[in-house]
């Protein structure tokens, strides 16, 4: 058990593949790392080892893939005992989860969006309280990107989240590169939709890069460079939220060396600087 | 009293369906072909991309066509329940060893499949070492096994397969997988005899019997007309499996 270190500041997704170039030095600008507890937690041997050794010294923030908030089968409550219990041994005080889901009774390991209707919000709600009671925190929720929107829509997706983080009273966790991708997919005003979500209660924050379709289509990939646009999405929302929320550099696919990744996290520090230190209240 | 599903399941239930069997399962209303593509290849890829890093060699031996066949039959069919990604190539192995499967395939497949998972399995498994001698007599002392370890017995001389070697005649081999004080995952063939002894040493070392005893209850079971030589000869096999480190030391009790 590790007491708690709260996430600030600018972090990065920590992968096995920078290991080996973080064991030589952290860069100044990395206040935090990213684990997803589905590709650590309950491992032995080396990675249990080089995990420890990075996070008793800098804090780190849990990030899940598989708990399937919106999703069919009963929530796995194993699951999230063994995330608990993982976030105590690293001394984790932040846990946020996709708002998606991904299994029916079955796994599909990867991100669907929810139908936006009533009961799928009330059906949601119960299932993100249960997981806040069993981990003992206000856990935070991400707005997804997705390719096709769901039949049966009874409001648009920023009422969905608003009334979500309202009722399950939890945070929001912002992915901005989500929103780019999904506005640019769907054809609406990024910055807009940025208005319309419960800004007052965001606990986190992701930027990230896409790939982009030979039709246009924009893919959430984590594999390649943050783009201008999303970064001028970060530096909107950073005014509106203030420079105090960690924010995430998340690069899953074709890593370049750390020497790139930390000019971003580096780009990430220069806009919360800039930003208001003060977080806009709720209206 | 059963409540019926709420209608936004159906959708959820009609999408998976598809997603996990697109040329069968039909497309939700309302979910346009090009979009439910890029899901279906986003999802499959994804699996992919666990099954594909674990079992390089079953990969080459099936060849590419064969391989995914396999890989879309697996998400397909079998039912996937595990949060956690390691598991995937598990459940991999297992839908192989106990699945109906129209994809023919060779008879040694399954068996490749689970040496190559153990590596993975090995590498990352979850152990506590008790507290023990390195340099602890095996014979008078109670012997420590490498509890981060698989041993396997396989019909089918796995460890040789590949694009090169496609056995015709079973073999029987018993292999150990095990992780090293370095955290080195290693492998190391033994011979049926040694794999008897381990079998014996990984159920009596718990109940904390030395290895002395544990070689003496062995000659006893096979009715050995000399005791004593197997236990000189079982030394020395202690001593080698030591030098190997899937025997720690003696244990500190």
């Amino acid at each position: 058990m590790q007491a708690g270190r709260p996430p600030r500041g600018a972090g990065l997704g920590f992968r096995r593949e920078l290991i080996g170039e973080l064991q030589a030095g952290v860069p100044e600008c990395i206040s935090f790392f990213e684990v997803a507890p589905e590709n650590w937690a309950g491992m032995g041997g080396r990675s249990a080892r080089e995990l420890r050794a990075f996070s008793e010294r800098h804090p780190f923030v849990c990030h899940g893939l598989s708990l399937s908030l919106g999703g069919i089968a009963p929530l796995d409550t194993a699951l999230l005992r063994r995330i608990r219990q993982f976030m105590g041994e690293h001394g984790m005080t932040l846990y946020t989860e996709h708002l998606s889901w991904c299994a029916d009774d079955s796994q599909l390991y990867d991100l669907l969006p929810i139908p936006l209707s009533k009961k799928a919000l009330k059906w949601t709600v119960d299932r993100i309280s249960q997981a806040q009671d069993i981990l003992g925190l206000r856990i935070g929720i991400e707005n997804a990107s997705y390719y096709a929107a769901p039949p049966g829509a009874e409001m648009a997706e920023s009422e969905f989240i608003t009334r979500i983080v309202h009722d399950a009273d939890c945070l929001l966790h912002l992915d901005v590169n989500n929103i780019h991708v999904n506005s640019r997919n769907f054809g609406f005003d990024a910055v807009e939709f940025l208005d319309a979500l419960p800004l007052d209660r965001t606990c986190y924050v992701h930027v990230a890069g896409h790939w982009v379709e030979a039709d246009g289509l924009c893919i959430d990939t984590h594999g390649a460079d943050v783009i201008d646009p999303v970064w001028q999405l970060l530096t909107t929302a950073c005014e509106r939220i203030g420079g105090d929320v960690p924010i995430c550099l998340e690069r899953d696919f074709n890593i370049p060396d750390l020497q790139a990744l930390t000019a971003e996290v580096e780009q990430i520090v220069r806009i919360q600087a800039a930003a208001p230190n003060a977080r806009r209240k709720a209206a | 009293m059963n409540q019926p599903a709420p209608d936004f399941q159906d959708f959820q239930r009609a999408f998976a369906h598809h997603l996990r069997d697109p040329h069968h399962a039909p497309r939700p209303p309302g979910i346009p072909a090009r979009r439910a593509a890029i899901y279906g290849e986003l999802l499959f890829n994804n699996i992919c991309g666990f099954l594909d890093k674990c079992f390089p060699v079953s990969r080459a031996v099936l060849g590419e066509p064969r391989w995914r066949r396999l890989n879309r039959t697996f998400y397909r069919d079998w039912p996937l329940h595990t949060p956690w990604f390691r598991d995937i190539p598990r459940e991999f192995v297992r839908y192989l060893e106990t699945a109906e499967i129209a994809t023919p395939r060779p008879a040694w497949l399954s068996e490749l499949a689970r040496y190559e998972w153990a590596e993975l399995a090995v590498d990352i498994m979850e152990t506590a070492i008790p507290e023990h001698d390195p340099q602890g007599d095996l014979l008078r002392g109670v012997p420590l096994l490498n509890p981060a370890r698989l041993d396997l017995a396989c019909a089918w001389p796995v460890q040789r397969i590949g694009p090169d070697y496609r056995p015709r005649q079973a073999q029987a081999t018993h292999l150990v997988v095990y992780r090293d004080r370095s955290e080195c995952v290693r492998f190391s063939e033994i011979s049926p005899v040694t794999a008897s002894l381990l079998a014996r040493l990984e159920e009596k070392c718990r109940a904390s019997a030395s290895g002395e005893e544990i070689l003496l209850a062995l000659a006893d079971a096979l009715h050995h007309p000399a005791p004593q030589t197997l236990v000189d000869f079982g030394r020395a096999v202690l001593e080698d499996l030591r030098q190997q480190e899937i025997i720690l030391g003696s244990q500190t009790l």
